[in-house]
């Protein structure tokens, strides 16, 4: 478990780097592939809860260092209406819940149906941007909620979703490198059933 | 719940307070330990594009290259003419200057840089260019285009710096209205992603005599941008109840941002 645990923080560390050569994709409303989210939200079901929150934590703690701005400055009898910003940290939180999402339909992955964590990751992504949205909304003030940032939202999710496979084929690659079982209940049902059966 | 579990839970929230609860200063220390790591990779994905670029435009037919030679020959010559007699000029104002017993402006440095990584973040509008603390940039000094104000630095690093967009709804600059005694703030606007946003010029007073086409420039108040810097051009204007606010199409093309000028210097209102 440890070993699997530190491999995917390594996942997660490559992962933040390959974040940095992925464009926005203007043809697609400015969306782009969110890479740190998705092995996140992959590992995220595949892992136990104190895992899960480090790795939440990690992800979060290295998101905001790398977005969080800094103060306006300037003369405050000229900029009197200050533009709040959000807060470095905030990222841990909602990295902790798309973990708790995860992690609740963690059942029906361990019976073999990754597919729906697969779509549930897009419905994560989506969740986790739409409420930075809307954070943003809640401390600046002014709610505004373009077709443009509705569009941005979706195909970022849509687009980031589309890779889950492939990061769900990776992480099963790491587990059995690190000797870690991820507990596939359905198999051992079926195979339970099987046996039954022949008896 | 399992002890483990809760323990686990329990020192989640612990590192949460703490992040949540941490100094600016503290917050720009690890911003700058991040940075520090990625550059490497930052700078090989900028030098990769720049590869890449470079073949592409080799590509080009020797006719096009030789046409556009001879443009930019003309060109800088036409610029040096202009140099020129901005050099007079200056010289000539500083002696007015002098002799008016003006307080002695600190002359500006503008340092060329490039861009290396556009829009890193999800939300801000924001660019990493290739120029750091060493070439003498410093947080929150303008960074110029040659069509007007692209923005200001909002973290100046090892080896690169990021510059927050005037696009951005964070960057917020003391603007005038030429022709009219009409100042306000202006700004980006939130969810604006396209390639050519509207900028919000606001608090003009109500019977301000705005027109479209009107040009708008930096004030030089506030002690952020330097006065008489090109901001962009009136679109429209609308009257509210207590005041009035303009939209503003930026003088600057953001979506081909590629050499930006960092002003160094002190900026005097």
């Amino acid at each position: 478990m440890i070993r699997y645990t530190f491999t995917i923080i390594l996942l997660l560390l490559i992962a933040n780097i390959a974040q940095q050569f992925i464009p926005i994709l203007p043809e697609l409303a400015n969306a782009r592939v969110l890479l740190i989210p998705l092995v996140f939200l992959c590992a995220a079901v595949t892992v136990n809860y104190s895992s899960m929150l480090l790795l939440a934590f990690l992800c979060g703690f290295l998101w905001d260092a790398q977005n969080t701005l800094g103060p306006h400055g300037g003369d405050a009898t000229v900029y009197e209406h200050p533009v709040a910003s959000l807060v470095f940290g905030y990222s841990i939180v909602l990295y902790a819940l798309m973990g708790f999402l995860m992690q609740g339909i963690q059942p029906l992955f361990r019976q073999g149906k990754w597919h729906f964590s697969a779509m549930l990751s897009g419905v994560a992504v989506f969740l986790y941007l739409l409420a930075e949205f809307l954070l943003i909304n809640f401390v600046r003030g002014d709610f505004v909620f373009p077709a443009a940032t509705r569009y941005q939202i979706l195909y970022s999710s849509v687009l980031t979703m589309i890779f889950s496979p492939l990061v769900f084929a990776i992480l099963f690659k790491l587990a059995k490198l690190t000797g870690y079982t991820i507990r596939y209940d359905g198999l051992k049902k079926s195979r339970t059933r099987r046996f039954i059966l022949h008896t | 719940m399992k002890p483990l579990n809760l323990l686990a839970l329990l020192l989640f929230l612990g590192g949460l307070v703490w992040a949540l609860t941490l100094s600016e200063s503290t917050v720009r220390e690890i911003q700058r330990g991040y940075y520090a790591v990625i550059s490497p990779f930052l700078t090989k994905g900028s030098q990769l594009e720049t590869h890449i670029r470079g073949f592409s435009d080799e590509v080009q037919t020797s006719k096009e290259l030789t046409a556009k030679l001879a443009a930019t020959h003309d060109e800088l010559g036409r610029l040096r003419l202009v140099e020129e007699r901005f050099q007079q000029l200056e010289a000539e104002n500083s002696q007015l200057r002098e002799a008016l017993n003006f307080k002695k402006q600190s002359p500006f440095k503008a340092i060329s840089a490039q861009v290396i990584r556009r829009q890193p973040s999800t939300w801000w509008r924001t660019v990493i260019i290739d120029r750091g603390e060493e070439s003498g940039v410093r947080v929150q000094v303008p960074v110029l285009g040659d069509k007007g104000l692209v923005g200001k630095i909002d973290q100046p690093l090892k080896g690169m710096s990021t510059v927050i967009l005037l696009t951005d709804e964070d960057c917020r600059v003391s603007a005038k209205v030429e022709g009219t005694p009409e100042v306000g703030i202006l700004s980006g606007q939130r969810g604006q992603f396209d390639g050519s946003p509207l900028l919000r010029l606001r608090y003009l007073s109500k019977n301000a005599g705005v027109r479209p086409g009107m040009k708008v420039f930096t004030t030089g108040r506030g002690g952020l941008f330097p006065a008489n810097v090109l901001l962009g051009t009136i679109e429209s204007f609308e009257t509210g109840t207590f005041d009035a606010e303009a939209l503003v199409r930026p003088s600057v093309d953001f979506a081909d941002l590629n050499t930006v000028f960092v002003l160094s210097g002190e900026v005097q209102p």
